[in-house]
């Protein structure tokens, strides 16, 4: 007792306890999350919140007969109807002015899993946390998903989306059969060669084709993978992964360049994960891991100038310690996303993602390196991260962005709220934009539309016969959102 | 007592902590996202003081206070804390910071002050000035906390600079 008394009077030893309480509180600083969706006050957004909307209603859904007469109800009354998962789209694609919103979020149960067949039937309110929480057991992975967990099923069918794997083409194309509510209240069990091709407009149909109320969806094995980092010149990955296409050890890919006003869309680094022959029947899926030292890097980062730059070299040097480990598919397809919450005040960051063809990289990121400033510090508009992923020509969609083997960047922006700063991020996005049409690419719909029509036209030739077929399967608009109303309508 | 500086600075900096301190507690209040974050910061600032307590007490020379730039220190952080206009990303850690360097300081002001000559007399002045300050603050309406605490972090280093130059007159003579 008398050695602890004595003990906690001296100088060191206090010193000590405030750096161990220091490091404590550091470690268990809460990160502060966003506040959007459909409960935000009496106005409806989505995850930016810059297009806020008054809706009549929102719906959670309950049963397919519920939902089904909400949707007949809509025909004769000359309603309209929005479908909302966790609406991480960005341009207002969950909502409409004075519309009903269904929030499909309590429809999410895992109905069926088939070991030998290798498939699992979902409802599209399930995360992909939740079809991952199901299969992990059976040692099954996906087969495409994006690279979080996050985004609910029909969500991101509804946005055509993309993740690592680099085998197995277009998320559309692993799903083997459908469930679908159509815009005339009719229930439809859909399968991938349908003579009337629901699955081209629903899937990258941006909710306007009815509501996808399950899906089949293919699975693979929940394989185990070494992961292969390095560090790259801009100019040398286009060789670089046309080999790695070549060669089929790897399973996923993707790549990150360099935003920091030192090595500014010149330096890369890439993470394979290569195939090790094992399977997987035991491992966990693994939680958000470190979240408060990447936030805290993010954040460093987010300040610009020389804190880019080490906020970069950082990113290298954690990159480079992971070289050599081993991770499982379920596990390498669940990154972590809590970190990148940004809330402060004023200010937003939102993502764009351009498309370019894989042999026109080196000249279009030349010409981005014009375009951008590599030092935004004291800048509005900031680039904080391009991430670049592999995506295969895709033919089953309508409004498909990879009309041939593409890389599409993904680009994380921040830029103020002002009237002034939204009108010089539009401006330099669509900048960004034209010289992407100048190299045979394209850009994301799901994100907040800084593009103008003409960009759209131009991007998505085929966007008259997608407007042709809603009004022909959805001849009273019931479906409509704010996407809707800004390109199609 | 050698001179002024020694007899009425200490009482200058002990009401203007305890006058300052409800706007300083607002403020903290304000960048917190959580209750059990603004006490985890409380916590931070008790623990450094008792550290800096400690480390006074365990001087062995205790008239070679450097209680001047302990002033000065204390007033960078309370301009410091006036200068945030905005929340960003890494506050709550700059918070933190913050946190621990006032309370080693305000410990370390705490030990050196209770040994000096006057601090019975300013024990008992401190109360009835707080009191009266308070009172009189209480009329003051203001939009922001930090306008105060600014203005305390200037008479801070005022203070801290004032003692130093006494000191090194009353050295040289």
């Amino acid at each position: 007792m008398q050695a602890i008394k004595e003990l906690s009077i001296k100088p060191w030893f206090l010193g000590s306890l405030v750096f161990v309480f220091v490091v404590v509180i550091l470690w268990n600083i809460p990160i502060e999350k966003r506040k959007y969706g459909l409960s935000q006050g009496n106005l409806a957004t989505d995850y930016t919140g810059l297009l806020p909307e008054r809706v009549e209603r929102v719906v959670k859904a309950e049963n397919r007969m519920e939902l089904q007469k909400i949707v007949k109800q809509a025909n004769k009354n000359g309603q309209q109807i929005s479908v909302a998962g966790l609406q991480h789209s960005q341009g207002g694609h969950t909502y409409f002015k004075n519309g009903v919103v269904l929030d499909m979020r309590t429809f999410n149960e895992v109905l069926e899993i088939d070991k030998q067949e290798k498939t699992i039937r979902v409802e599209g309110g399930a995360t992909w946390e939740d079809v991952q929480e199901a299969i992990t057991p059976y040692g099954l992975a996906l087969k495409v998903t994006q690279s979080q967990s996050i985004f609910s099923v029909g969500g991101s069918l509804s946005v055509n989306a993309h993740g690592r794997d680099i085998r197995f083409g277009s998320m559309a194309s692993t799903v083997k059969e459908m469930t679908l509510l159509t815009p005339i209240g009719e229930i439809k069990k859909v399968t991938r060669d349908n003579s009337e091709e629901w699955m081209k407009y629903v899937f990258g149909g941006y909710g306007l084709f009815g509501v996808i109320l399950d899906v089949t969806l293919e699975l693979t094995e929940n394989d185990v993978y070494t992961i292969h980092t390095e560090e790259l010149k801009t100019d040398e990955y286009e060789s670089y992964f046309n080999n790695l296409l070549d060669h089929n050890n790897t399973a996923l890919h993707y790549a990150r360049v360099s935003v920091a006003p030192n090595t500014f869309l010149d330096e890369m680094y890439v993470i394979d994960y290569n195939y090790t022959g094992k399977q997987d029947h035991k491992s966990s899926l693994k939680g958000e891991q470190g979240v408060h030292l990447s936030k805290l890097a993010l954040d460093l980062g987010r300040q610009g100038g020389f804190f880019e730059d080490v906020f970069w070299e950082t990113q290298k040097l954690y990159i480079d310690s992971i070289d050599g480990n081993t991770i499982t598919r379920n596990n390498a397809m669940r990154s972590e996303s809590t970190f990148m919450e940004f809330t402060k005040s004023g200010r937003i960051e939102v993502l764009q993602e351009f498309f370019v063809p894989v042999n026109s990289y080196e000249e279009y990121i030349n010409d981005v390196k014009q375009l951008l400033s590599p030092n935004d510090k004291n800048e509005d508009f900031k680039v904080h991260n391009i991430t670049v992923r592999y995506v295969a020509q895709d033919n089953l969609t309508s409004l498909n962005y990879a009309k041939e083997d593409m890389f599409g960047l993904v680009i994380l922006i921040q830029h103020g709220l002002k009237e002034k700063e939204i009108a010089n991020a539009q401006e330099i996005i669509q900048d960004w934009t034209s010289l992407t049409l100048e190299h045979g690419g394209t850009y994301y719909l799901p994100y907040y539309r800084y593009q103008t029509k003409e960009q759209f036209i131009k991007s998505y030739p085929e966007w008259k016969k997608f407007q042709k077929e809603k009004l022909r399967r959805d001849p009273n608009e019931v479906f409509q959102n704010l996407f809707y109303d800004y390109y199609i309508k | 007592m050698k001179n002024r500086s020694e007899e009425y600075i200490p009482l200058v900096v002990t009401v203007g902590q305890v006058a300052i301190f409800p706007y300083y507690i607002v403020w903290l209040k304000e960048v917190s996202l959580t209750f059990t974050l603004f006490a985890w910061l409380f916590a931070a600032f008790s623990f450094a003081a008792a550290w800096g307590y400690r480390v006074f007490q365990s001087k062995k020379n205790k008239n070679n206070s450097y209680i001047p730039f302990i002033y000065v220190g204390m007033g960078i952080v309370y301009i410091l804390v006036g200068c945030i206009k905005n929340s960003f990303e890494i506050l709550l850690y700059g918070v933190l910071l913050l946190q621990v360097i006032l309370g080693f300081l305000q410990g370390y002001f705490r030990a050196w002050h209770i040994e000096q000559k006057a601090y019975h007399l300013h024990a008992v002045h401190h109360y009835l000035i707080v009191g009266v300050t308070m009172i009189g603050l209480s009329f003051v309406k203001i939009i922001s906390p930090v306008v105060f605490i600014t203005f305390f972090g200037i008479l801070l280093c005022t203070c801290g600079f004032w003692t130093l130059i006494r000191k090194k007159k009353a050295e040289l003579i």
